[in-house]
């Protein structure tokens, strides 16, 4: 039975008057990739930054190995969780290795840090050979695979990505997505990644919740969703 | 030719100045994005601070300047505490720092002036004359001297300090993106109130130096506030680079501006390049 390693319980939020979420139920397990998907202001990216106390929680609770946190952002990742925002937000002002060693921020030992670097660079061979460039210079898909590399500076037991295809080109959001399972079989991370509406990327998911609305429509593994038609209900509005 | 020199000199003190006021003034905006007027009471801070401990508590002089400098820090340090980190959480505009910044500049001058008088005093002795260097016909203090020296100092170690170190990856790291700064780790306040009390005790250094040269008096924030925010728009604000270059760049105008008009029309000829900047290079020198 694998251990659960994060949960949302009943988490409701409200931006002004508007319910962002409202009762959403989510967990991730060690070492799984699950998907959360649904249309445009479904509220899957709420919950990511719930996790990290970046969207306001009215009620509901957060619990890391079955016990309740309170979300403080530069706190959730010293638990040994990371957070890869959407729209890949590189430091643009600092280097390749820069953004590595800010991403390492909380690791105190220097030689550590440099231990760390050197292995995420032979993740991201290609982040090897900008390594004094400005993050700023590379192409969106560099600047994804860099954004994700920072993401694992602290060795992370659970990834959080949100939309890591965002305006990146078919052929690079395949690259992408193979990082994402090379990172979870490799390093037995737990990733749960938000995206829109991408069929392939449940190919590499465990399970998948479907949200809309600020709900969770329905949740389960991606062979038995896809004969469904849920998503082609979700997506063009005609679910009910 | 002497009087050239003179004005070299004379601009070389004026560009170092302002660069003092500039690093912590471009070192504070480019962490939290918003114009701190604040800044330019710290230096009247550094200076009174000094004022009090040589000549009321009698002091040691040397002692007195290392308090001035913490205490400048400290105080700003304290505002950012209990005012602008209340108000960044609140998600106040950048309209509503600056005025905040500028309601807390006017209590804390009209707190030095109930203290200390509204009069201008002197730090040092009025009968200690300062040692004077020449180099051909003209001549530079020893304070004046001093003011560029430490002027270079810092400007060089906070360079270095923002290169080198965590501390400055994570400042540079606050500054391009203080939600993200947040999700990696970096306890984004804790650092801003770093950043507030190293540039704020920069300023302190500034008001001792300036107090030392031609004295103190609780309203001399404003004028060097202004200089120096002048300095930093010049050469682009945020940038630690385009505020030394903007600083040494108006130093240089303003001294030989007065060469052929009096000196009384200084701020004139501060506002008039500032003006023309604003116009034509809104961006400064350094941004691209």
């Amino acid at each position: 039975m694998k251990e659960t390693l994060l949960e949302l319980k009943n988490i409701s939020v409200h931006y002004g008057g508007v319910h962002a979420l409202d009762g959403v139920n989510v967990s991730l397990d060690e070492g799984e990739i699950v998907a959360l998907m649904g249309p445009n202001g479904a509220g899957k990216s709420t919950v990511l930054k719930a996790i990290f106390g970046l969207a306001p929680i009215n009620s509901g609770r957060v619990l890391w190995h079955q016990q309740s946190i309170n979300p403080v952002a530069h706190e959730v990742v010293r638990l040994g969780v990371s957070f890869v925002p959407q729209g890949r937000r590189v430091f643009t002002r600092l280097t390749v290795e820069e953004n590595l060693e800010v991403g390492g921020f909380i690791i105190k030992n220097k030689p550590e840090l440099n231990r760390r670097i050197r292995e995420v660079m032979q993740i991201f061979t290609v982040l090897e050979r900008k390594r004094k460039y400005k993050s700023g210079t590379l192409s969106g898909g560099e600047q994804q695979m860099l954004a994700l590399a920072r993401g694992l500076m602290t060795d992370p037991k659970v990834l959080l990505l949100d939309e890591p295809s965002l305006g990146l080109a078919p052929k690079i959001v395949k690259e992408v997505f193979q990082k994402i399972k090379e990172i979870n079989e490799r390093h037995k991370t737990a990733i749960m990644v938000v995206e829109h509406n991408i069929k392939s990327l449940l190919e590499i998911v465990d399970r998948a919740y479907i949200l809309d609305k600020g709900k969770v429509i329905t949740y389960g593994e991606p062979q038995a969703l896809l004969k469904t038609d849920i998503l082609e209900k979700v997506f063009l509005g005609k679910f009910e | 030719m002497d009087l050239i020199m003179q004005f070299i000199i004379n601009s070389l003190i004026a560009g170092a100045t302002y660069t003092l006021v500039t690093l912590g003034f471009n070192l504070v905006y480019g962490a939290t994005k918003f114009v701190n007027m604040f800044h330019g009471v710290l230096a009247a801070v550094g200076g009174y601070t000094v004022f009090f401990f040589t000549q009321t508590i009698g002091i040691d002089l040397w002692v007195s300047i290392i308090v001035g400098i913490i205490g400048a820090g400290l105080v700003g340090f304290l505002a950012d505490r209990f005012i602008f980190s209340t108000l960044r959480i609140k998600k106040a505009s950048n309209l509503v720092m600056f005025i905040a910044s500028l309601g807390a500049f006017i209590v804390l001058q009209a707190v030095l002036a109930m203290v200390f008088t509204s009069q201008f005093q002197s730090i040092v002795h009025s009968v200690d004359s300062p040692r004077v260097y020449e180099i051909g016909s003209a001549a530079i203090t020893h304070i004046q001297l001093l003011i560029i020296i430490t002027a270079l100092f810092s400007s060089f170690g906070l360079v270095l300090l923002l290169r080198f170190t965590m501390f400055g990856k994570a400042v540079k790291a606050i500054s391009d993106d203080e939600e993200v700064a947040k999700i990696i780790g970096i306890d984004t306040n804790k650092i801003i109130g770093y950043v507030f009390f190293i540039g704020s005790a920069i300023a302190g250094i500034a008001g001792i130096l300036i107090g030392f040269d031609t004295g103190i008096q609780p309203t001399m924030g404003l004028a060097i506030l202004l200089e120096g925010a002048t300095a930093s728009i010049i050469g682009g604000i945020g940038n630690l680079y385009g505020g030394i270059a903007g600083s040494f760049l108006l130093g240089f105008v303003e001294n030989f501006g007065i060469w052929k008009i009096p000196s009384e029309w200084k701020g004139a000829i501060t506002f008039s390049v500032l003006i023309i900047f604003l116009i034509f290079r809104p961006q400064g020198i350094f941004k691209k």
